[in-house]
């Protein structure tokens, strides 16, 4: 357990950043949402939501002063636990790498100098964890991806992707819940659902989460893809 | 619930909202909600509805409907000419509908954004507390989407009511001409000196992609000190990042929930509504506020606001 050292800066007329510095991803990511998720009941607080490393708070100036918003952000900090605690849930994901499933895959492994087989057996072996929710709903940001494996994002991000595409960038994997434009580069698809409005909990993954990733083949794709619709 | 109108044009984007799923951006949900919500409390107001109740958001282009029963209904926000059985009906004037009527909307010459308000609210899908339509997600309103030719719209409560005049002076007034406020943000600092007093001085113009997430502003080439990649952080409605191209992105109501350019500004609380009503070509200029300033504008807005908008402008 590394200590959390961290810096607060103003984010608007209602608002504090706090930067997170930890040393361990999973750890810091964590902490992140703890803060988050203890802060965003409180009286005066409008909102508290993590980043990956960094945590906002947002408050009504009417009910909270500025200066006690921070305190209470700083505390929060303070006493956050900073630890890799057991993961609560773990899901498996089932992704049909490569080809038209992940169009990026054969330039990735060139970039990377490994075949695309030892892509889909390293990142497949990993156990990630859930670092935060954010961009869309349900999409979930995984670390660590192995060292081995990290790239930068596309120069050009693309303006299509289907739901369930899987992408890395970074230090980091995640499965895209909706057909959405993105980013990331992508190795393979999942036809588990990630995001369900209609359902009764609608959103699969959770902060902190453990994640695996099962390479299936496309007949096995499609007969889960019929089975899910 | 009882079908209150029918859409026959379904308009450019016309949408049912209402004032948002404040508190769901842990779950990568954006706030969504009317994109002015100031406009549209007006015309809820103006049917004595709870400032928050579903009305429908029609964008530059206004739809036409047909009304299958008695309604009191309100018009707020960018004037769109909309016509009552071919008879003018006036921007934030209430008036009483009957099965069989036609209110045809036309385009808005200034301004982006019109909102049908019916006494009572306007029923749709709810998700997270929420009728707002998320389209990206298909969340909320009528099947998560904008409307289309023959859609029905149905109330969700009494659909006449008494009818007030809110004051004239609360009115937005709309040109292609905007003023807002904004605080620095964390990553102020990765400007360049000359590039900082660019971004609060120049007259930026409202670029082609403008819409509900946010928009592009078209002006002087922004440059940021070279630094790593920052971690995907949160970002809000009213927050400006300044992606690598240089060209800052001013978030809207849809704006996704973390980011990973640098936040290099935040558009005060009070002026965040007229973000709403800037469309493709419009000007605009950011002044500096520091954050006290912009937390004694809101307090003052919000009392002259508070029976418009009775929660202030921080939710």
């Amino acid at each position: 357990m590394s200590a959390l050292s961290f810096e607060v800066s103003a984010f608007g007329e209602a608002g504090w950043l706090v930067q997170l510095q930890g040393g361990d991803m999973v750890a810091t990511a964590l902490a992140a949402n703890a803060i988050a998720d203890r802060l965003r009941p409180l009286k005066g607080v409008t909102d508290c939501v993590a980043g990956i490393d960094s945590v906002v708070l947002r408050f009504d100036p009417c009910v909270l002063s500025p200066q006690d918003a921070r305190k209470m952000l700083e505390t929060a900090v303070k006493e956050a636990p900073h630890d890799k605690a057991a993961p609560k849930t773990k899901i498996a994901i089932p992704v049909c790498y490569g080809g038209e499933f992940g169009p990026d895959l054969s330039a990735l492994a060139k970039r990377l100098s490994l075949s695309e087989k030892e892509i889909i057996k390293q990142h497949s072996a990993q156990k990630y964890r859930v670092l935060t929710i954010g961009f869309a709903p349900g999409f979930a940001y995984l670390g660590p991806l192995p060292e081995s494996l990290r790239t930068s994002r596309l120069e050009s991000p693309r303006a299509h992707l289907p739901a369930g595409a899987v992408g890395i960038a970074g230090a980091m994997t995640g499965v895209y819940p909706l057909a959405s434009p993105g980013g990331w580069p992508l190795i393979g698809r999942t036809p588990k659902k990630l995001f369900d409005a209609k359902a009764e909990t609608p959103f699969l993954f959770e902060p902190g989460g453990e994640v695996t990733f099962t390479p299936v083949s496309e007949e096995e794709f499609a007969r889960m893809e019929a089975a899910a619709s | 619930m009882s079908v209150i109108a029918k859409i026959t044009k379904p308009g450019l984007m016309t949408t049912l909202q209402d004032m948002g799923r404040a508190g769901s951006r842990h779950l990568g949900v954006p706030l969504s909600g009317a994109a002015d919500p100031l406009s549209f409390a007006l015309a809820n107001a103006a049917l004595c509805n709870e400032p928050s109740v579903p009305a429908l958001e029609c964008t530059l282009q206004g739809p036409s409907l047909r009304f299958l029963a008695t309604a009191t209904i309100a018009l707020a926000g960018a004037d769109m000419n909309a016509q009552l059985n071919g008879a003018a009906l006036p921007i934030n004037e209430t008036a009483r509908v009957k099965d069989g009527d036609e209110l045809v909307l036309g385009t808005a010459k200034t301004g982006a954004r019109c909102y049908i308000a019916v006494a009572g609210g306007f029923a749709g899908d709810t998700f997270l507390g929420s009728v707002s339509t998320y389209a990206q997600a298909a969340l909320g309103g009528i099947e998560g989407r904008t409307l289309k030719a023959g859609d029905r719209l149905l109330s969700a409560g009494e659909t006449t009511g008494s009818a007030r005049t809110p004051s004239a002076a609360l009115y937005p007034w709309l040109t292609h001409e905007f003023f807002l406020r904004a605080t620095t943000a964390p990553e102020t600092g990765q400007l360049s000196p000359e590039s900082l007093k660019q971004f609060f001085s120049a007259r930026w113009t409202v670029s082609r992609r403008a819409d509900r997430m946010g928009l592009k502003l078209e002006g002087p080439s922004l440059s940021l000190a070279r630094t790593p990649p920052m971690a995907s952080s949160p970002v809000f409605p009213g927050t400006v990042q300044c992606p690598p191209d240089g060209a800052p992105f001013l978030l809207s109501c849809d704006a996704q929930t973390v980011g990973g350019y640098p936040r290099i500004a935040q558009v005060i609380a009070a002026d965040l509504h007229l973000v709403g009503q800037m469309r493709p070509g419009d000007h605009l200029w950011l002044r500096q506020t520091e954050e006290a300033e912009a937390r004694d504008i809101a307090q003052k807005k919000a009392a002259l606001l508070a029976d418009i908008l009775p929660g202030g402008f921080f939710r």
